[in-house]
């Protein structure tokens, strides 16, 4: 057993040679990532235009109206067919990989799904958007970040961390090309993905960053993904109503997430085969967009249609609202490979806009327009869902370049994440990833220390004996202070102190032996360990197999205590370790 | 000045009869932009090889070709880009090989899409709107959104009777960015944002029919602001006199383009027209008389002074880099595909009036 980085002071370079390569390292990652991020993008807009899904090519076949119903409800199921097809086949994971993979990977230090899963998620999730199904594109884009980040590692570059580090930087790429903001790439790497702040990390995923945003805005002049007009916030008071907003969002946010979770267990109870199950979710997405064209795909003009006032009547808000959150809800459990960001995005900024009207509606108060509401509601509900405040309330910053607006967006971020964070958890990633076993709720220290087990400390070489056996018999076999008493089938009756057999050699083993009362077993883990310790007397510990019931080894209590240490303290280095 | 443009206009509106071998007759706008087309182009053409070019004049359109181009023997036409694709489809222009026009080197020197099946790029214009300097002597309208507020600048507004660019100045006064005007006017949503945006303009608003009426309009105080190409704003007030300001924010940058309607008698003579007429001395000759772009890269650099008034006109361009930034470039394919259906609803909201 490890911790999160073997002491690294025999392997690693001198401190130049570390900055040299983690700079070069983390150029070249944020260069390839963001090139891919734009290829991705490219693509899925191109299948966008040919398969008529988004709104400039369908309104070119206006004199065709069958063209356009039949290229609706065909386009996301056959979109579905290919994906839970390529999906079932190709993916070794057998399902759509995304930021909770990341995250693992990272926290536990862990080798990431194989290039070939990646790849093939990668291609899934072009496909899921590029035919209109309603999921995000971040969340793949994150993924495929991390993924091409991972691929320096491969050569040993003999640099502590350098795998998370590379990988955050390719996550900080993919952010800032993608959304144009390459401070909330940075942030999101940390927030999200690292989830600590230390130079050495800090350095190269700055570097990635601007490096993506180099790629995007120097290199290939990208637009933004929206910009707003806004003159201000009229009213101090309005601040209060911006945390209400908040509130509110939370409430959306909540929702979303649960559905999203529940979609995913109910798609596992149906009989439907997995790689069938997109193609229904599609049927669902295709029969709304005949009558709600705005829940197609990414939707980005429906995205700048909620800060217009009066593009949208209030019962139709509120209908996109539900409409939006059913439908991601069902593509993302029933297996289409996106993300939940991009319709977070939208569900926020139309719940917004929505909230705005009905405040509006009631003419009691005077506010300072739509745009903030709409800006205020899509940040609330997409920062809870993606567990980043900083993130989002900088990508405000970034993208509008409007003082006033992040600070509002501010307000009602944090006060949705406090909500959020209490009722349901960190982010839909954390919960994903609780209920895989990977609880990140309690820090990245505990989590990363509950997956060591005792077990892999343990030794096999012990002393043994019968309970049977007179002492004397015992006393010439062994040098030891502890000998464990087995029985013929092996499972453990005792723990016997050879120091007090001296005094009586032809008693009975089994009249002198102690009952065992700590033992580990094959899932103990160092926290559990250490917790276990407390008051225990003795060296070592026996691990008993929890199905056959028979003592496989034992474990010193030294061994489980330098352990914890080295642990902490491979975390400590981390997260503090110099460029 | 303009006495001798409507003249000239005048005369034009009788049909040319067909004339003999060495005659072809072109087809364009008439008034100065014409003017400056036979001074840059026509009369140099007829010098270099003794074919004499007839004129006449259309207002533009796809109905032109049918009803008027084989009784008058049209050879040549100056198409907007989008109508010509129109045309194209219809089957009412011949084809053109690009490399009938320009060898493959010369063609990397032309803008991206010059070349399409039936026409030829020759020169960008841009839709601005100008406004009457006497019309508000305080605050000046500088942008797109101070055409649609009648509060702060109160006034007729002269507008082209067509949905083209007044449904996307709509939308960018109502706050949508530049870069997504399209993608929001392909949407039901959007079109009726537009409209929307519109209305509030009804009872404001003189149409206009003829490319020489809005600047005529801002002059004889008829209208406060009015929308048309920037080079007749630009003639109107640099030759003329006239006090019109062309703002330049939200300006639509379209093509103009050389054609061939299908059923001509002098295809050769046309297609060496065209050739002459897309050189690069040629295009910067026209950009020195009247500010309307070169589709050619070369022939930007050549560009001086104006003849008559020496002012610099590479800034008068509508796509000089100043103008860049605020410059709607339009989509040519997606305003010909569309046409019907922006057509359609635009006839049933002036049905409303």
């Amino acid at each position: 057993m490890t911790g999160p980085e073997p002491d690294p002071t025999p392997t690693t370079g001198s401190a130049a040679y570390r900055i040299v390569v983690m700079t070069v390292s983390a150029l070249t990652i944020g260069l390839c990532v963001s090139l891919a991020a734009i290829a991705f993008v490219d693509l899925v807009f191109w299948l966008n235009n040919v398969l008529l899904v988004s709104p400039r090519t369908r309104v070119q076949v206006d004199g065709m109206p069958w063209l356009i119903i039949a290229a609706t409800l065909l386009v996301p199921v056959i979109g579905g067919l290919l994906v839970g097809t390529l999906i079932a086949r190709f993916s070794p994971e057998k399902r759509p990989l995304g930021p909770p993979d990341v995250i693992r990977a990272v926290q536990l230090a862990q080798t990431p799904p194989g290039v070939r899963a990646g790849l093939v998620s990668t291609l899934a999730s072009v496909i899921s958007l590029g035919f209109g199904a309603s999921v995000g594109q971040y969340g793949p884009l994150v993924y495929l970040g991390a993924m091409m980040g991972n691929l320096p590692s491969r050569l040993n570059l003999r640099i502590p961390n350098f795998p998370a580090i590379a990988m955050a930087c390719g996550v900080a790429a993919a952010i800032s090309t993608a959304f144009n903001a390459p401070i909330a790439g940075l942030v999101f790497a940390h927030e999200v993905i690292l989830r600590h702040y230390s130079m050495q990390a800090f350095a190269p995923t700055t570097v990635a960053a601007a490096t993506g945003y180099v790629v995007a805005n120097v290199m290939f002049e990208r637009e933004p993904l929206f910009l707003v007009q806004f003159d201000g916030v009229a009213y101090g008071y309005e601040f209060m109503l911006f945390a209400v907003l908040g509130l509110l969002a939370s409430i959306v946010a909540i929702a979303f997430m649960r559905l999203t979770l529940r979609s995913a267990a109910f798609a596992a109870s149906t009989p439907i085969r997995p790689a069938l199950r997109p193609a229904v979710a599609g049927l669902a997405v295709g029969l709304t967009a005949l009558w709600l064209p705005d829940v197609m795909g990414v939707g980005r003009e429906a995205l700048r249609f909620a800060t217009i006032e009066g593009a949208f009547l209030t019962w139709e808000l509120a209908l996109l609202v539900v409409a939006k959150i059913a439908l991601t809800a069902l593509c993302v459990g029933f297996g289409f490979a996106g993300g939940v960001f991009s319709p977070a995005l939208l569900i926020g900024i139309l719940f917004g806009a929505l909230c705005w009207m009905l405040l509006d509606a009631t003419g009691a108060i005077a506010t300072s327009g739509i745009v903030a509401y709409a800006i205020c509601g899509m940040m609330a509900v997409t920062s809870a869902v993606i567990g980043a405040p900083l993130t989002t309330i900088l990508i405000v910053f970034e993208l509008t370049r409007n003082y006033d607006l992040t600070i509002a967006a501010m307000v009602a971020v944090v006060f949705s994440n406090l909500v959020v964070y209490r009722v349901f958890g960190r982010s839909l990633f954390d919960v994903q990833l609780a209920r895989r076993g990977i609880d990140l709720s309690a820090g990245r220290d505990r989590a990363w220390l509950s997956t060591q087990r005792v077990s892999g400390l343990s030794s096999t070489t012990f002393d043994r004996c019968s309970p049977r056996d007179r002492a004397y018999a015992v006393l010439a076999r062994t040098h030891r202070n502890e000998v464990f008493a087995l029985d013929t089938e092996g499972r453990l009756e005792g723990i016997v102190d050879t120091r007090s057999l001296a005094d009586d050699p032809s008693t009975r083993i089994a009249s002198v032996m102690a009952p065992p009362n700590l033992h580990f077993d094959e899932t103990t883990t160092l926290p559990d360990a250490m917790r276990m310790l407390e008051g225990f007397v003795g060296d070592t510990i026996p691990i008993i197999d929890t199905t056959s019931e028979r003592m496989t080894g034992v474990v010193k209590e030294t061994a489980v205590i330098r352990a914890y240490l080295d642990a902490i303290d491979g975390l400590r280095r981390e997260e503090n370790a110099p460029a | 000045m303009r006495l001798h443009n409507l003249l000239t206009m005048a005369l034009m509106a009788f049909p040319v009869p067909a004339g003999a071998e060495n005659d072809i007759t072109v087809v364009s706008w008439g008034g100065v932009y014409e003017a400056a087309q036979r001074q840059a182009i026509f009369d140099p053409f007829t010098a270099a090889t003794g074919i004499t070019v007839e004129t006449e004049t259309y207002s533009g359109g796809v109905d032109a070709l049918r009803t008027r181009s084989a009784e008058a023997g049209w050879d040549v036409i100056d198409m907007i880009e989008d109508q010509a694709i129109r045309a194209c489809d219809a089957g009412l222009l011949t084809e053109i090989d690009a490399g009938e026009i320009a060898p493959d080197s010369a063609r990397k020197d032309f803008l991206p899409g010059s070349f399409r099946p039936c026409s030829v790029a020759q020169n960008v214009y841009a839709t601005v709107f100008a406004y009457d300097d006497r019309a508000f002597l305080g605050e000046k309208p500088v942008s797109i959104a101070d055409f649609f507020d009648l509060e702060r600048f109160p006034g007729k507004r002269a507008l082209l009777r067509d949905p083209d660019v007044i449904l996307e100045w709509a939308l960018m006064a109502e706050g949508v960015p530049i870069g997504q005007v399209y993608d929001l006017l392909s949407t039901d949503r959007g079109l009726r944002l537009a409209f929307r945006k519109l209305e509030t303009l009804r009872g404001s608003i003189l149409w206009w029919k003829e490319v020489g009426t809005p600047a005529a309009m801002l002059a004889d105080g008829r209208a406060v602001m009015a929308s048309g190409y920037n080079g007749r704003f630009f003639s109107a007030a640099q030759e003329e006199g006239f006090p019109i300001t062309i703002v330049w924010d939200g300006h639509v940058v379209s093509t103009d383009v050389w054609a061939i309607p299908s059923g001509t008698e002098r295809e050769k003579a046309a297609k060496r027209f065209i050739r002459f007429a897309t050189a690069p001395e040629r295009m910067a000759a026209l950009a020195e008389l009247i500010p309307y772009g070169p589709t050619r890269r070369s022939a930007l650099s050549r560009i001086g002074l104006h003849r008559e008034s020496g002012v610099p006109m590479r800034d008068r361009l509508p796509n000089s880099p100043q103008h860049e930034s605020r410059a709607l470039y339009g989509d040519t394919v997606w305003y010909a595909r569309t046409r019907a259906l922006r057509k359609r609803r635009f006839e049933a909201w002036l049905q409303g009036e």
